[in-house]
């Protein structure tokens, strides 16, 4: 078995491992590394240094100061389900693993807010609180193992933030090490919305770039006290996205409006989770409506009447708590259940107006055919944001290639109608190209000038968010730098 | 020893089907890790991530290890053995995976890798050979070591151990385990050695056979008993073949695979004329539902194995399958259900030991939070891995409802660890088999005083 110690003369290995106490917080040999090249998004894959695991925000501040004076590169990982490489240790980064930083510090349901330590898992904020009625709204599908702090620093979403907003909107305040190993909080005391710049909403998102997460205030809700679920399977992927455009036009907030394509159903019918949706549908929406019990059931009959109009084949309602959680089990995992039908996958996160789903998807079709790549669609139809899947086997030469060119390709099409090109995965490594998409030069030099602020030394998380061979804006901008030194 | 060295001393490695940097036969299936796609949906259902908070212990972490090996990224070296070894192999992971990845078959099949590239040395070789080898496949041997057990248990040795301290030059996981070890009975196979078959209660609707196991028949004989009675009650006639033997569950997740399929061997054979073979041990009756996961390479040995794990069935499952008199007196006692991994994960059987438990008077059933979760027993893992089944352990009886009195499970293994983990936080519940419970209720029903 393994010989006790610290095995290695690297100096910087022993120095972090004094700083997070021994050798069980810190590893730094190839077969305990490999499973940290990569996290979600498996096309890129880099060996960090070193994976150190503190236990409190001193040690993470001390870390990072240690590495900010050596000049070591590093970076914030959660629980490594991030979808476009943000936590990828590009430059062999020391990765600083927040997952045992995982205790919930405080629950206040008098003032509807709680306070965790990042690496808390997502779901389990919801599971010690709805006991008591209340829940924490942002549900991406990873829910059940994502951490918090990982939520923050993606910004992320999920299938129910079409009626209550993304994480940033549920975040009151958060104490973050500066990438010099200061300690700032900002927004104390979890009062929403203070005075001054909104710089919880510059940090959530930021991916990484500006800071770590060491503490998180959030915003709780009371369960809804009525909730109910449709399930609607229909001939024409044309008449489902009507269907969803109809439903929003009339004024409906659904907490959830999710479809799913063929290819996608093919996926999760054959994974885990199968529901027995029927395999010759080009399209199935799942639609949830929450709120007071008072007027819950107009709105789903208002759903039934709409979906029905648009040429339905069957639409139901879920008729016990076990069949709704089977419903949203075989949503949730449905980019997992990819693995069933391909080895491979890539996941896009493009946004678009929802009036322009049957194009786009079309377009997509095309995209499709012209790869010879299989391309499921599983996304949150109700705030137009897609998430093509892009099925391959990297184990074939060229394959990859052909499926990241694919997954750009998606993007521009989502960028050409007017759209986005991140809904809620993140930019990270995957898509720092596609920013071309919708920025200019000078608009992303204006934003790496924000990064500087907080990042100067460009040592967290480096080479993620922008552009790279458009560097040549940065190049200029420290050439500019060094001359007026 | 380099890899070259061992592959020399334990014979020429057959090369022709080796696979990346696996060059022994037998070689992992590249299929299943081919079905991950990284998502990282299984970390939270892990004990040894949740523990450690580390990839490369996690399901996840694995298969990526596993898979670099396979591709040649990675070479096997010592320090791969800690990832593959500290795996509980509970499957609680491919329960959680949304693409059914095989992560339990994966690390049994790289652990047989391991162990063919970097043999056991020392007094680890020496107690895996004693044990695994020498004692389990050997019924035997297996009562030989019962009956010392006995001895020990009631000539007086034991008080003399505990009162002199002797016990105390024995780590201290052995120390615990030996406090809680039952009152060794008589085996059945010993007991019904000469009977052909334990005639059904009335009509007979079945004929089954019973796979006694080994530390089940040693340790456990009275729910063994209180097997055949419940069986034989319910219109089956029982036979114990007398040429079956261990499983090999035990050897397999060693990684003696060699010795796994010596003993699955025996078992087909011995069970070849009976059609149904009924478990009471969960990490047997899933090991035998798998034997034909041994012979990939083995055609006709894979279609025995096949139509032999089709007859194997775990005996909740098979009464509540087949209908089981409802017991009509009343226990009344406060019972939770722990989830053994080989029957909820491994076969995917939940709610029917839940059902029986339920239908039995008088039984108030408390739900247990978290309750398919590892308790750290996993075999021979406690014996191990003290050190990390101990922490599996404290977080598995953390979930414990204070205010029942029994904790029933289908698992040997388990009721030891659970019965540890009881005398160790200073609970006071007691460890019970499902079935046995039903046989207390019918017993009570026939008149019979019963102590729950």
């Amino acid at each position: 078995m393994r010989k006790k110690g610290i095995q290695t003369n690297d100096p910087h290995i022993q120095a972090l491992a004094r700083i997070v106490g021994g050798e069980k917080s810190i590893l730094y040999k190839k077969e305990d590394l490999i499973a940290y090249d990569c996290d979600g998004f498996t096309v890129h894959r880099h060996l960090p240094k070193a994976v150190v695991f503190p236990k409190n925000t001193e040690e993470v501040a001390a870390i990072v100061k240690y590495c900010h004076e050596h000049d070591l590169p590093f970076l914030a990982r959660g629980a490594g389900t991030g979808l476009s490489g943000g936590a990828i240790p590009l430059n062999g980064e020391v990765i600083i693993s927040l997952v045992r930083m995982k205790r919930l510090i405080s629950v206040d349901l008098e003032n509807r807010r709680a306070v965790v330590e990042p690496g808390f898992v997502n779901l389990k904020l919801t599971n010690s609180i709805s006991d008591r009625g209340y829940y924490y709204a942002p549900d991406p599908s990873s829910q059940y193992c994502c951490t918090i702090g990982g939520n923050v620093a993606e910004n992320a979403g999920g299938a129910h933030c079409l009626k209550y907003g993304v994480t940033t909107n549920h975040i009151l305040g958060l104490e973050v090490v500066l990438p010099n190993g200061e300690i700032i909080e900002i927004g104390k005391n979890g009062i929403p919305d203070p005075p001054g710049y909104d710089l919880i909403g510059l940090l959530t998102g930021s991916e990484g770039t500006l800071g770590i997460v060491t503490k998180i205030t959030v915003r709780i809700l009371k369960n809804p006290e009525a909730k109910q679920t449709v399930l609607a399977y229909f001939d024409r992927v044309e008449d489902a996205s009507q269907a969803v455009s109809d439903i929003i036009s009339e004024g409906m907030v659904p907490a959830a409006l999710e479809m799913m394509d063929q290819t996608a159903i093919e996926g999760v019918e054959a994974a885990a989770f199968p529901v027995g949706h029927p395999k010759d549908i080009e399209a199935l929406l799942l639609i949830e409506v929450d709120g007071i019990s008072a007027g819950i059931s107009e709105q789903i009959e208002e759903i039934l009447r709409i979906c029905r109009n648009r040429n339905v084949r069957e639409v139901k309602v879920a008729q016990t708590e076990e069949e709704r959680a089977r419903w949203w089990a075989n949503r949730k995992t449905g980019f997992g259940a990819m693995g069933a039908i391909s080895p491979d996958y890539l996941v896009q996160d493009g946004v678009i107006p929802r009036s322009k789903l049957p194009e786009v998807l079309k377009n997509i079709q095309q995209i499709s055919k012209k790869y010879g790549l299989r391309i499921a669609n599983i996304f949150h139809a109700g705030d137009g944001n897609l998430h093509p899947l892009v099925l391959f086997d990297a184990s074939k030469p060229g394959e990859t290639e052909k499926a990241l060119a694919a997954g750009s390709e998606c993007l521009q099409a989502c960028a050409a109608v007017g759209g986005s090109i991140t809904g809620e995965h993140g930019v990270g490594i995957e898509k720092k190209e596609e920013m071309r998409f919708i920025f200019s030069d000078e608009e992303i030099a204006a934003q790496i000038d924000i990064r500087d602020v907080f990042n100067p030394k460009n040592l967290l998380n480096a080479g993620k968010l922008f552009p790279t061979p458009g560097r040549c804006v940065e190049v200029k901008r420290e050439k500019k730098q060094r001359q007026s030194l | 020893m380099s890899l070259r060295e061992s592959e020399i001393k334990s014979g020429p490695a057959c090369t022709t089907i080796s696979l990346g940097n696996y060059r022994f036969s037998d070689p992992p299936d590249p299929s299943k890790w081919a079905d991950c796609v990284h998502c990282g949906m299984c970390l939270e259902s892990c004990p040894t991530y949740e523990q450690t908070g580390q990839e490369q212990h996690s399901p996840r972490g694995r298969v990526h290890l596993m898979k670099s090996v396979g591709e040649g990224k990675l070479e096997i070296t010592e320090d791969l053995i800690d990832p593959i070894f500290m795996c509980l192999d509970c499957r609680a992971c491919t329960t959680a995976c949304p693409a059914d990845v095989d992560v339990g078959g994966l690390i049994e099949e790289v652990r047989g890798q391991i162990r063919q590239a970097i043999p056991l040395t020392g007094w680890k070789a020496f107690v895996n050979d004693f044990f695994l080898k020498g004692i389990f496949p050997h019924p035997s041997r297996l009562h030989l070591l019962g009956s010392l057990l006995k001895l020990y248990q009631k000539s007086g040795l034991r008080t003399i151990a505990r009162k002199t301290k002797l016990l105390h030059i024995m780590p201290e996981h052995l120390v615990e385990m030996e406090a809680i070890l039952p009152e060794v009975g008589v085996p059945v196979r010993k007991k019904y050695k000469h009977m052909n078959v334990i005639k059904a209660k009335g009509e007979t609707k079945h004929t089954v056979a019973l796979l006694t196991g080994c530390v089940m028949d040693v340790v456990f004989s009275d729910i063994n008993e209180a097997t055949i009675r419940v069986l034989t009650r319910n219109g089956n006639d029982v036979v114990i073949p007398q040429n079956q033997t261990c499983c090999g569950a035990l050897h397999v997740h060693a990684g003696d695979r060699e010795t796994g399929r010596m003993l699955a061997k025996q078992n087909i054979e011995a069970f070849q004329h009976v059609d149904r073979v009924i478990v009471n041990a969960a990490g047997c009756g899933c090991m035998l539902k798998e034997y034909p996961e041994l012979f990939r390479d083995d055609p006709e040995w894979r279609e025995k194995a096949e139509r032999f794990s089709q007859k194997v069935e775990d005996i909740s499952k098979y009464l509540h399958d087949t209908g089981y008199e409802k017991p009509k007196a009343e226990l009344n006692v406060r019972i939770t259900y722990h989830d053994a991994c080989h029957l909820a994960h491994g076969q995917g059987i939940r709610q029917e030991p839940r059902a029986i438990l339920s239908s039995i008077p008088g039984v108030e059933m408390v739900s247990m939070p978290n309750a398919d979760r590892c308790c750290g027993s996993a075999g021979i893992y406690n014996l191990t891995h003290p050190e990390m089944a101990n922490k599996v352990l404290e977080s598995k009886m953390q979930n414990v409802p204070e205010d029942v009195e029994l904790i029933s499970m289908g698992n040997p293994g388990c009721m030891l660890q659970m019965a540890m983990g009881v005398l160790k936080y200073g609970r006071n519940q007691k460890v019970v088999h499902t079935v046995q419970l039903l046989d207390w209720a019918y017993q009570k029903e026939d008149g019979k005083e019963v102590r729950v």
